[in-house]
């Protein structure tokens, strides 16, 4: 309320300065619409603002000038010398009160009644007007509350740059003193001005900032009385990331975001009955959360609804013309899914009330690409989709961590970082699984990259040795980035790298170090992107049960959850799994009986979980169970995630499947171990009926 | 529109080449370039000017030319789209100027050279190719990796 009420305060200041020139101009020529529209604003903002804050004398002043002006603004009514002085007399005491309100001092003691009286027409003069006028000034040089003023930006751009100039030239000075043998006279000064340059620094680089939790903090009841319309159940989940965000772009994001919410609580979030009905928890999920990458902001809004049907935004893409069958075919999930921001494309099959008509996803992309942002959309139809809105930042500070593999030294955002863990640490574990490395860290299972491999830099740093960085990415997915050394933790001025450079999909910006050498941001995930660590979205329900599970510090038992190629998702106990590896197709073969093999390592062996289904590509997935001369192949889809499960929770599925089930997110799932694969392979034939 | 136009002699592999001195922000001397793994092999790192922070073009590199027996460290920094690149040269001759358009050039040149050339000028020191910086930076086509 304190913050609403400074803002509120600092607005009509501003408004009221703005004005005054506006005043001037309209009093010398009271037809002049452009200016009474200005004034028309001004009091009808205050209006608005007073039925909230509980300011009576503001409201019934400002709703007093406004009917007056509205009267003139619909034609009813012309504007003379007599309104324009009573409508001054008004503004004027406005001010007087307001700026009674920010100094936290008594509300001048006059009478309004007058002044109201006096728009009416029927009084003559507007004798209020110079008495208030000459009272303000005063009363303006006191002001207790912070007030605010308007620069452009590009002079703050230049402060800012000559501010890190001269940081640069003070670390050049620092090395030559430090070369000069004995006493210079010059330390004491030297450090005052490093403490002084350090301190505006710090102020000048947060002039532009502001953190994104203000912008953010409006949403959860936002989508509270949304959901309550429409009757659904929504938790809200923030993650501001302590993202800092430049002034002017809140303003501009703020509406694409409103409109992006609006439409995963009205179109993505099923009422409860539907949910239920689909073996989810009723109560709906929706995360907003926020990173920091050097010239990038990136906002994720992920609901676990229905997600975007892609074959019906297709089918209906095709049919108002807006691409062919042919380029239809080729497209991928994301181009698909991105097919809802084509206008007049909506899945919706009512338009409600809430979303509305009006504005459309095409509106959104339009103005979020117009700021040089993007939008990407993925979606698993029945799990959720994940809303990623990319913007970018001419300048920013970047909380960061400098790492370094071999002799190169790399900046990535501290937002991302969840923890760092050490190779030879107690609490880690590390296991390779199909030619990935992952770590086990505190019963979790991560997949980890090496930043030497994908870099291509060569490590100085023995395997046993390395750090482990745990990088969350936006959407949630965990990966492990194993790099020789962690330098240093500090805030960083990142600045846009050269169009170049950014191709590579690496980086998104370059920063200076203290000692003045540049090096460059990475994009964390572009990194994870080519080393294959970013998965299609999940259930974030599943995720959230098994955060809880793991709360509640029950032995847990890791477990593969994948989908086969019957689209059924089972799962295999970790355990139990010798290896996960691609097959070259060519390597298959599958009899007419439905019983198959594969050719691993020069041997022949028997693979199930292909049911009738013939494989296209060049390769297949297949994990391996059981000993040394009785192993078995499993084809499968695709994982779905690494999870865990509670042994003591197994059941056995009555009847004559006998199928092991395990509650994995809240849902019965088939689990398999070694002895179940190798010894009945009849079950299969069920589990793929 | 041409008046007071003037440019900036240079020499790469042992000829003679001119870039505009109009965005021309200074000629330096590279102390540290950090280099930038996966960057195009033309890129030869990241080096400050002061606060800034500049991408080095290795220009021999873009040219599609030898690498030079000993790593030049000498650079034109140009400003282009609010990024600072610095070129580096064999060396910087002279300022010339210059008030016409570059001629064309009626003959075939190394596919290097052809690229990033805009034209030949006649100067007092000789003739020149002037080249372009975009195309410098931007630097040979990527081949299909292998």
């Amino acid at each position: 309320m304190e913050d609403l009420l400074a803002e509120f305060i600092a607005e009509s200041r501003d408004m009221l300065e703005a004005l005054s020139g506006e005043i001037v101009a309209w009093e010398a020529d009271p037809a002049d619409r452009a200016r009474l529209d200005a004034i028309f604003r001004f009091v009808h903002t205050v209006k608005g603002n007073c039925g909230f804050f509980e300011f009576p004398r503001l409201e019934a002043l400002s709703h007093a000038a406004e009917d007056a002006l509205a009267d003139v603004r619909a034609g009813r009514r012309q504007a003379d010398q007599g309104l324009v002085s009573a409508v001054l007399a008004i503004i004027d005491r406005i001010a007087e009160i307001v700026a009674a309100i920010g100094d936290g001092g008594e509300q001048p003691d006059a009478d309004d009644a007058p002044l109201i009286a006096a728009l009416d027409g029927t009084a003559e003069e507007g004798p209020a007007a110079p008495a208030a006028a000459a009272s303000t000034p005063a009363q303006r040089r006191q002001s207790a509350t912070p007030r605010t003023i308007r620069l452009p930006v590009d002079l703050l751009d230049r402060v800012m740059s000559g501010v890190s100039d001269m940081a640069v030239a003070r670390n050049d000075l620092a090395r030559r003193i430090a070369q000069h043998a004995g006493e210079t006279g010059l330390e004491a000064p030297f450090n005052r001005l490093s403490a002084i340059l350090a301190d505006l620094r710090e102020a000048i680089t947060r002039i532009r900032m502001q953190r994104i939790e203000t912008l953010f903090s409006g949403f959860p009841r936002m989508v509270r009385d949304l959901s309550h319309e429409l009757g659904k159940q929504v938790m809200v989940e923030i993650e501001s990331g302590d993202v800092e965000i430049d002034r002017e772009m809140i303003e501009v994001v703020r509406d694409p975001l409103v409109h992006l919410i609006r439409n995963a609580v009205d179109h993505g979030i099923e009422p409860p009955a539907e949910r239920q009905a689909a073996g989810k928890r009723e109560i709906g999920m929706l995360q907003i959360s926020a990173r920091q990458t050097g010239s990038e902001i990136r906002i994720g809004i992920v609901d676990d609804g229905k997600g975007i049907d892609g074959d019906k935004l297709v089918e209906k893409a095709v049919a108002a013309g807006i691409l062919s069958a042919e380029e239809a075919k080729v497209l991928n999930a994301r181009e698909r899914n991105a097919l809802i921001c084509e206008p007049g494309l909506s899945t919706a099959k009512e338009v409600t009330a809430v979303s509305g008509r009006g504005v459309g996803m095409d509106v959104v992309r339009a103005n979020i690409e117009k700021i040089g942002g993007s939008l990407m959309i993925d979606s698993t139809p029945g799990a959720g989709t994940r809303m990623m809105l990319n913007v970018p930042l001419t300048l920013s500070i970047v909380p960061s961590l400098t790492i370094g593999v071999g002799q190169q030294t790399f900046a990535i955002p501290r937002s991302y970082v969840e923890e760092i863990v050490r190779a030879s640490s107690e609490e880690m574990d590390s296991a390779q699984i199909g030619g990935r490395e992952f770590i086990t860290v505190r019963g979790q299972r991560i997949a980890c990259v090496g930043l030497d491999e994908i870099l291509g830099v060569e490590s100085t740093c023995p395997r046993e040795a390395r750090l482990y960085v745990l990088i969350r990415l936006v959407g949630g997915d965990l990966f492990g980035l194993a790099v020789d050394a962690i330098h240093n933790h500090e805030e960083l001025v990142v600045k846009p790298i050269a169009p170049v450079l950014m191709a590579c999909g690496f980086y998104v910006g370059t920063t200076q170090l203290d000692d003045g050498s540049p090096v460059p941001m990475l994009d964390v995930s572009g990194v994870a992107r080519s080393a294959g660590m970013i998965r299609e979205v999940k259930d974030r329900s599943l995720r959230k049960e098994l955060r809880q599970d793991r709360e509640d510090e029950r032995e847990l038992a890791p477990a593969l959850l994948f989908r086969g190629f019957d689209g059924a998702e089972r799962a295999v106990e970790m355990d139990s799994v010798r290896r996960i590896e691609k097959l070259p197709i060519a390597a298959l073969r599958a009899a007419a009986d439905g019983t198959a093999q594969a050719v691993i390592d020069g041997r022949i062996v028997p693979l199930t979980g292909l049911g009738g289904f013939k494989p296209e590509g060049e390769e297949i997935n297949v994990f391996r169970v059981g000993e040394e001369g009785h192993e078995r192949a499993y084809a499968y889809a695709e994982i779905v995630d690494l999870c865990e499960y509670d042994p003591t929770e197994v059941v056995r599925a009555e009847g004559r499947s006998g199928q092991r089930l395990a509650l994995i997110g809240g849902r019965p799932v088939e689990l398999f171990d070694a002895a179940t694969l190798s010894a009945t392979p009849a079950i299969f034939a069920e589990a793929q009926a | 529109m041409t008046m007071d136009r003037s440019l900036l002699l240079i020499s790469i592999a042992g000829e003679r080449a001119a870039i505009a001195s109009e965005i021309i922000r200074s000629v330096v001397e590279l102390d540290r370039i950090t280099p930038v793994p996966q960057a195009p092999e033309h890129i030869a790192g990241l080096a400050a000017l002061r606060s800034r922070a500049m991408t080095v073009v290795d220009c021999r590199r873009a040219l599609e030319l030898p690498a030079a027996a000993e790593a030049g460290s000498l650079a034109v920094v140009v400003d282009l789209d609010e990024f600072l690149y610095a070129l580096v040269v064999d060396a910087v001759e002279e300022v010339v100027p210059f008030d016409t358009e570059p001629n064309e050039i009626r003959a075939d040149l190394l596919p290097g050279w052809a690229r990033a050339a805009l034209g030949m000028v006649e100067t007092s020191a000789g003739p020149a190719l002037v080249l372009d910086p975009v195309k410098l930076i931007e630097g040979p086509a990527k081949r299909k990796a292998a």
